[in-house]
C-alpha cells in the first residue's frame, strides 16, 4: 500500500458566498522514502493540497489514504493524533512560538504525543545538533536568523520520527545561501529515508527532488521523474538556488 | 498526565505576555481587595460590638424587658407606665427565670456640700451586684435590710464619687439626691470608658423601696433586667414574658406591646446595621469590579486569540486537539484570576492593616477573605475564560496559518 493515496479529491472553499473549487479531482500515489516537488503558480492549488495531505483540512470530496488509514472519517482527535505521529511540517513562514527557546520550540510536539518520551531533551538536542544548530538551543526565535530559525523548524518537524516531512516553500523566506543550506538538509534526510514533500514555486527548488508533479489550476498538469535526481545527489554542492 | 503540560503552557503563556496579564488581573484587583476590606471592616465592627456589649453587663443567659414600646434603648413615648411590680413577681414566678431585677431610673444632681453632679440614679434590688457581677471598691452594697426599711443609703460609681469628692473618703459622708439625704456606704468598682465613649461608672443605686417612695414617688418601674435559668432557656423565658405582660396589661392580640426588649442581639443588630449599609456600598462595588474583572479578561482573552490564531494554528500542526487549546486557555484564565486574587488580597490586607494602625474603622483580619478571594477568582476566571477557551480551539488549524 502507498503511504499517501490520493483518490479524486476536490476542495471547495466558500468566499463571499461563491464556491471557489481550488482541487478539482486530484488522484495521486506516494510511495514511502519519495522525495516529490509539487510546483505551479501562486493559486493553483499547491497549499490546499498539502493541507489535505497534512491532515489540517478535510477534504470536499474524495478519499485520502494515509499509511493505511483513511483520513476523512477519523475524528478531528484522531486527526490530532495522525499530525502528532506521522506528519511534519517546515513552513515558508517558520510558524515558531514566539519568546520560546529553540530547544523548547522542538520539544513542542511531544507535549501532544500520548506520552512524552524520558528522553525529550536528549532527543531534542539531536535533531538540533543534527540541524547544525547545535551551539544556538537556548535561543528564542528573535535571536536566530532566518535560515537558524528554518532549521530548527526542521528539527522540530523531526523530533517524533515523522512518516512524511511536508515542507511548504521552505525556501521561500530566506536568501540565496541559507536557501542552498536548506535543501541540502532536505536531501540529506531523504537519503536517509525520509518521505520529503516539497511545496514550491521555484523550479531550481523543485529540481532536488527525484519525482516533480505540476500543478495547475487545481489540477494535476504533469508528473514526472527528474532525470537529473541522481546527478544533483552525487554532487550536494549542486546548482542549487539562485 | 496531558492536563499538566497544558497548565505549564498556560503558565508560560501568563507569564510572557505581561501586558496583558496586568489589565486582565486589575478588575479581579479592585474586586477581590475591596472584598478583603469588607470582611476586614465586619469582623471588626462585630468585634467592637461584642465589647460594647460585654460592658452593658448582659451575659449570655440574660436581657432586660422595658417599660414603653420602641426600640432597645430608645422608647416611643415618654414617661410610661406600663410595667408594674406585679409584672416583676410574676416573672420572678416563672420555673425558667433565676433572677429578676427591677429598676427604677432617674437622671437627677446629686450634691456634696459645694459639689454637685448629673447623674442616673437607678433604684434597684440587691440581687443587682449579683446580676452585673460588679465588684465594690469600698464600703458595701445595701442588702435586704436596707430594702425592707426603705433606709437612704447610696452605692456611688467611680465617676460621680470623684466628682462630689475631692481628697476626701466618700464612706459615711451624706449626699443630696433633690431633697433628700442619703449615706453613701459603698463604691463601686471603676470599669472606665467604652471604646463608643460610653461611661458605665457614672451612676448611683439606692434601693428599690427608697426610690419608689423618696425619689420617684410612683411604683411604676423603668425595665426589668431577667437571667434565665440558662442561655438556652432565654429565648423561652421572652417568650412567656411576652404572654404574662400583654396579659397584665390587657392587651388585645390586636394591639402592640407596651413593653420592650435589650438583648445582646438586639444591641448588635442594632450596631451593624450602621455599618451594614457602608458594608453594602462596598460589596456592590466590589461585586461590579469583580464582574468587570471578568468581562476584561474575557474580552482581552478574545482579542489575544486573534494575536495568537498562528500559535493555536501551530500547536494543532504538531497534534495539539481542541480540548489542548481549550485547557491551555481556561488555565491562563484562571491563572489570571488567580493572580488578581492573591494581588487583591495582599492589598485589601494592607489597607485593613492601614484603617486599623491609624483608627479609621475597626478591622478584624480572618481567614475567610482567603478562602473568599480563592473562590471568586477561580469561578471568574472559569466562567469568562470558558468563551475565549472554546472559541481559540474551534479555529481549524488550516484557517489559522493563512
Amino acid at each position: 500500500m502507498s503511504l499517501i493515496e490520493l483518490r479524486s479529491i476536490s476542495k471547495t472553499y466558500k468566499s463571499a458566498g461563491l464556491d471557489v473549487e481550488v482541487l478539482k479531482d486530484v488522484s495521486l500515489r506516494i510511495e514511502e522514502g519519495e522525495y516529490v516537488s509539487i510546483i505551479g503558480p501562486s493559486g493553483a492549488g499547491k497549499s490546499t493540497l498539502m493541507t489535505i495531505m497534512g491532515c489540517l483540512g478535510l477534504p470536499t470530496q474524495g478519499i485520502y489514504f494515509l499509511d493505511g488509514e483513511e483520513v476523512g472519517q477519523v475524528s478531528d482527535r484522531e486527526l490530532s493524533r495522525i499530525r502528532n505521529e506521522k506528519i511534519g511540517f517546515v513552513f515558508q513562514a517558520f510558524h515558531l512560538l514566539p519568546g520560546v527557546k529553540a530547544i523548547d520550540n522542538v520539544m513542542m510536539p511531544l507535549l501532544y504525543s500520548d506520552k512524552v518520551p524520558k528522553d525529550a531533551k536528549q532527543r531534542a538536542e539531536t535533531v538540533l545538533e543534527k540541524v547544525g544548530l547545535g551551539h544556538r538551543m537556548g535561543h528564542t526565535p528573535g535571536q536566530l536568523s532566518g535560515g537558524e530559525q528554518q532549521r530548527v523548524t526542521i528539527a522540530r518537524s523531526l523530533i517524533n520520527n515523522p512518516k512524511i516531512l511536508l515542507a511548504d516553500e521552505p525556501t521561500g523566506n530566506l536568501d540565496s545561501k541559507n536557501g542552498v543550506e536548506i535543501m541540502k538538509t532536505f536531501d540529506q534526510l531523504n537519503r536517509e529515508g525520509t518521505t520529503i514533500i516539497l511545496i514550491t514555486h521555484d523550479q531550481e527548488v523543485a529540481l532536488h527532488a527525484q519525482r516533480i508533479l505540476t500543478i495547475k489550476d487545481g489540477q494535476i498538469e504533469s508528473d514526472q521523474w527528474n532525470e537529473n535526481f541522481q546527478k544533483s545527489q552525487a554532487s550536494p554542492s549542486g546548482s542549487g538556488v539562485e | 498526565m496531558r492536563i499538566f503540560r497544558n497548565l505549564r503552557q498556560a503558565l508560560r503563556g501568563v507569564a510572557s505576555n505581561k501586558a496583558n496579564t496586568f489589565l486582565m488581573t486589575l478588575g479581579i484587583i479592585v474586586g477581590i481587595g475591596s472584598l478583603t476590606v469588607i470582611v476586614a471592616i465586619g469582623e471588626g465592627t462585630k468585634a467592637k460590638v461584642l465589647d460594647r456589649i460585654s460592658n452593658l453587663g448582659f451575659g449570655p443567659d440574660s436581657f432586660s424587658v422595658h417599660a414603653g414600646a420602641g426600640r432597645l434603648f430608645f422608647a416611643r413615648s415618654g414617661a410610661t407606665t406600663s410595667l408594674s411590680l406585679q409584672d416583676v413577681d410574676d416573672i420572678r414566678a416563672l420555673p425558667t427565670v433565676r433572677l429578676v431585677i427591677p429598676r427604677q431610673r432617674k437622671s437627677t444632681r446629686i450634691i456634696f456640700k459645694k459639689e454637685f453632679t448629673n447623674t442616673r440614679v437607678y433604684g434597684v434590688t440587691p440581687e443587682w451586684q449579683i446580676a452585673r457581677d460588679w465588684n465594690i471598691a469600698d464600703g458595701v452594697f445595701f442588702n435586704d435590710q436596707h430594702m425592707e426599711r426603705k433606709r437612704r443609703v447610696i452605692v456611688l460609681g467611680a465617676t460621680p464619687a470623684k466628682k462630689l469628692f475631692i481628697g476626701t473618703d466618700p464612706i459615711g459622708k451624706m449626699v443630696r439626691v433633690g431633697d433628700v439625704f442619703f449615706q453613701v456606704i459603698g463604691l463601686l468598682e471603676e470599669k472606665g470608658l467604652t471604646e463608643s465613649g460610653y461611661d458605665p461608672d457614672d451612676r448611683t443605686l439606692i434601693p428599690l423601696t427608697t426610690s419608689i417612695s423618696r425619689l420617684t414617688h410612683q411604683t411604676y418601674l423603668h425595665s426589668a433586667k431577667v437571667m434565665a435559668l440558662s442561655p438556652a432557656l432565654v429565648k423561652k423565658t421572652m417568650e412567656d414574658v411576652s404572654l404574662i405582660l400583654r396579659e397584665n396589661h390587657n392587651l388585645s392580640p390586636l394591639a402592640d406591646d407596651d413593653f420592650r426588649y435589650v438583648t445582646p442581639e438586639g444591641i448588635m443588630q442594632w450596631v451593624t446595621e450602621s455599618a451594614q449599609a457602608l458594608n453594602r456600598m462596598l460589596l456592590l462595588i466590589s461585586t461590579v469590579s469583580l464582574l468587570v474583572g471578568g468581562i476584561v479578561i474575557m474580552n482581552i482573552l478574545l482579542v489575544s486569540i486573534r494575536e495568537r490564531v498562528r500559535e493555536i494554528g501551530i500547536r494543532r500542526c504538531f497534534g495539539a486537539r481542541r480540548s489542548d487549546i481549550t485547557q491551555q486557555f481556561l488555565f491562563e484564565s484562571v491563572f489570571v484570576a488567580l493572580l488578581g486574587g492573591i494581588l487583591g488580597t495582599a492589598i485589601g490586607l494592607t489597607i485593613s492593616i492601614i484603617f486599623q494602625r491609624f483608627d479609621l474603622l475597626p478591622t478584624k483580619i480572618t481567614w475567610e477573605p482567603f478562602a473568599l478571594a480563592f473562590a471568586f477568582s477561580t469561578f471568574i476566571g472559569l466562567v469568562f475564560g470558558i468563551q475565549p477557551a472554546r472559541k481559540a480551539a474551534m479555529l481549524s488549524p488550516e484557517e489559522s496559518l493563512r
